[in-house]
């Protein structure tokens, strides 16, 4: 299987006005060329620290790691050539329009002089900025701002894009636009990191992820498997809704060896099992002669996961 | 890989498209013609009046003193002005973020900012002279002579050097800051015991250590204990003076700008005066040019060395 990210022991130790701050813990982690990866965590979980070690922007106290096939300590040149990088707490300069903003980039990527202008256009035109491209970075809204560190990621055409909180600030359409922007890199071959806290805006684009709390992953994997061993460890919540006799079926539930809890709330029937128990909802609800109208596993959102590792882990450290 | 000169050239425009640096132009610009013209004017009332001589020692070289404080004073600020955000701007604005996520060195990003600065620099030393020059020319009717203008030439040369030092501290210390409302605070502070503070210790240094007793009507042994011991206090002063980039910029400046060397001959109280070629000048300035380079240097490698090892949080 071919990785594009490939850390071991990656550790980062700051030292800051006197106290040792221990930023990133001996994290280990691989990501799959062509997936959408999530890091998530809470802010000052150590999810920048971890990203700005492996482009080559800070040095790890120890560890290894490989981006793209390169050393993160001695070919970071070559990582920030073919990686593209979103970092959190960006910024242009104000004085200069949209593209030359972008053309300082490209001139900086070694993208040859004839090129530069096709690129800056293309990369405005993907994020819907090229209508403004003569206006001053400083006149840009925050959504703009974003969309504009976004063209600079895209005129590179990088191998690896690392999104540091891209939709901090940014309204929902324009986080719908990024999702897109995402999806679309993706099928278009490209390998997508999402660094964030924000779960819901970008969580459900991702294949696998890592939790990341306190400089350490407390859980990584896919996440339909880490859904269901969640589930395997919380239970299978199937809700009923229908018509006829549901306290008869809610009692003959109670009797089924994989079901752990039975509640019936507002005429629907909420069931925790050890197991997918619908084909049995559904014959004993047959029984009952309950006419079912729903019946679906609630499966647990990434949400769900999350908080159940951060609570494990108790409260992030600022 | 991006050449130095890809940042140099976007910072350059930066610089010069910038509304500080059309302002420190207007002011340098100034600053050298009303050093030169006080100078000229003063010279033209000396010579109408009975008793004193206009311009004695060459136009230069009585200009000298003031174009050499005035430029003292202003070319430090400009190297202040264009320095002490360098990185730590970069740093607050989010925009090293940007440019370190692309491929470049960071060597790369601090020599083309040098390398813009000193072209800034250049650029605006050599349209205030042309405006100086220019005005003294048209205004005033002074034609300076070839040597003037070689002369006039290596003295801005020399201001350049000077700019580049105090730029050098002022990126230093925008390294070092973590914001540039820090750096500008300590590199004005700087500049200040620079400029005010340390002559004035000196002064008072050297007054306490060597104190002087002068009557009038000494004998000629006592005269030369008298010449001894003024020789002695000027050492002092010249030894806790040469602590700051200014007293180098200075006296490079008085060996460049004064073509004569003037001494007094006692008792006939007539000037006597010498010749100074321009590689004579050099020569003498030599030490004081070797320390100011030197100076600029380790700034450099300072702001360089600290630059290349920050962390990028």
């Amino acid at each position: 299987m071919d990785y594009v990210i490939e850390a071991n022991d990656l550790t980062k130790v700051y030292k800051s006005e006197g106290k040792t701050v221990l930023a990133v813990d001996h994290l280990n982690l691989t990501v799959e060329k062509g997936s959408i990866f999530g890091l998530l965590g809470p802010n000052g979980a150590g999810k920048t620290t971890f990203i700005m070690m492996l482009t080559g922007l800070t040095l790890p106290t120890s560890g290894t790691a490989k981006v793209l096939g390169y050393d993160i300590v001695k070919e970071s040149l070559q990582i920030r050539r073919k990686v593209g990088l979103l970092p959190e707490g960006f910024g242009f300069y104000d004085h200069l329009t949209a593209q030359q903003n972008l053309k300082y980039v490209a001139a900086l990527n070694d993208i040859p002089k004839n090129e530069r202008e096709k690129r800056v256009d293309e990369a405005l035109t993907t994020v819907g900025l090229h209508e403004v491209k003569d206006r001053k970075f400083g006149a840009f809204s925050r959504g703009m701002r974003q969309r504009l560190a976004i063209a600079q990621v895209l005129i590179k055409n990088p191998e690896l894009l690392i999104f540091d909180e891209p939709t901090v600030g940014v309204d929902p359409e324009g986080a719908r636009a990024f999702r897109d922007l995402v999806l679309r890199l993706n099928k278009e071959g490209k390998t997508v990191m999402l660094s964030t806290h924000l779960l819901f805006e970008v969580g459900p684009l991702c294949g696998s992820v890592a939790i990341m709390n306190r400089g350490r992953f407390v859980v990584q994997g896919n996440v339909k498997e880490l859904i269901q061993k969640l589930m395997a460890e919380e239970g299978y919540r199937i809700r009923v809704e229908g018509r006829g006799n549901l306290g008869a079926l809610t009692d003959g539930l109670r009797e089924l060896k994989s079901v752990k809890e039975v509640k019936l709330e507002g005429g629907v029937v909420f069931v925790n099992a050890t197991s997918d128990v619908r084909v049995e909802v559904g014959k004993m609800a047959s029984t009952y002669g309950v006419e079912v109208s729903t019946l679906d596993l609630q499966e647990p959102s990434l949400e769900d996961l999350f908080m159940k590792y951060y609570k494990s882990e108790g409260i992030a450290h600022a | 890989m991006p050449d130095m000169f890809t940042v140099a050239s976007k910072e350059f425009s930066d610089i010069v498209r910038g509304r500080r640096f059309l302002i420190l132009v207007i002011v340098f610009g100034l600053v050298m013609t009303a050093a030169v013209a006080t100078t000229y004017l003063t010279g033209i009332q000396a010579a109408g009046q009975p008793g004193r001589v206009g311009l004695p020692r060459g136009f230069l070289g009585a200009a000298g003193n003031n174009l050499a404080t005035m430029v003292g004073y202003f070319a430090a600020i400009m190297g202040l002005a264009l320095g002490v955000d360098a990185i730590s701007g970069e740093r607050e604005k989010g925009t090293l973020k940007i440019t370190l996520a692309q491929p470049v060195f960071r060597d790369t990003l601090i020599n083309g900012k040098f390398l813009a600065a000193l072209f800034a620099i250049s650029l605006a030393t050599l349209i205030a002279s042309l405006v100086e020059i220019g005005s003294s020319v048209l205004v005033l009717g002074i034609t300076p002579t070839g040597e003037d203008v070689a002369r006039l030439m290596l003295f801005l040369l020399f201001s350049i050097l000077f700019a580049m030092t105090y730029y050098g501290i002022a990126a230093f210390l925008s390294t070092v800051s973590k914001r540039t409302t820090q750096s500008v605070i300590i590199g004005v502070v700087i500049w200040a015991v620079f400029t005010f503070v340390i002559p004035v210790v000196a002064t008072l240094v050297a007054f306490v250590l060597m104190p002087m007793r002068f009557t009038p009507g000494q004998s000629q042994e006592e005269m030369e204990r008298f010449a001894e011991e003024l020789r002695k206090r000027t050492a002092i002063m010249e030894t806790i003076n040469s602590v700051t980039p200014n007293h180098h910029f200075t006296r490079i400046a008085n060996y460049i700008l004064q073509a004569y060397a003037g001494m007094m001959s006692p008792g006939a109280g007539q000037p006597v005066v010498r010749t100074v070629s321009i590689i004579e000048s050099l020569v003498s300035a030599g030490p004081n040019i070797l320390v100011l380079t030197l100076t600029t240097v380790l700034a450099f490698i300072a702001s360089y060395m600290l630059f290349t090892r920050q962390e990028v949080r």
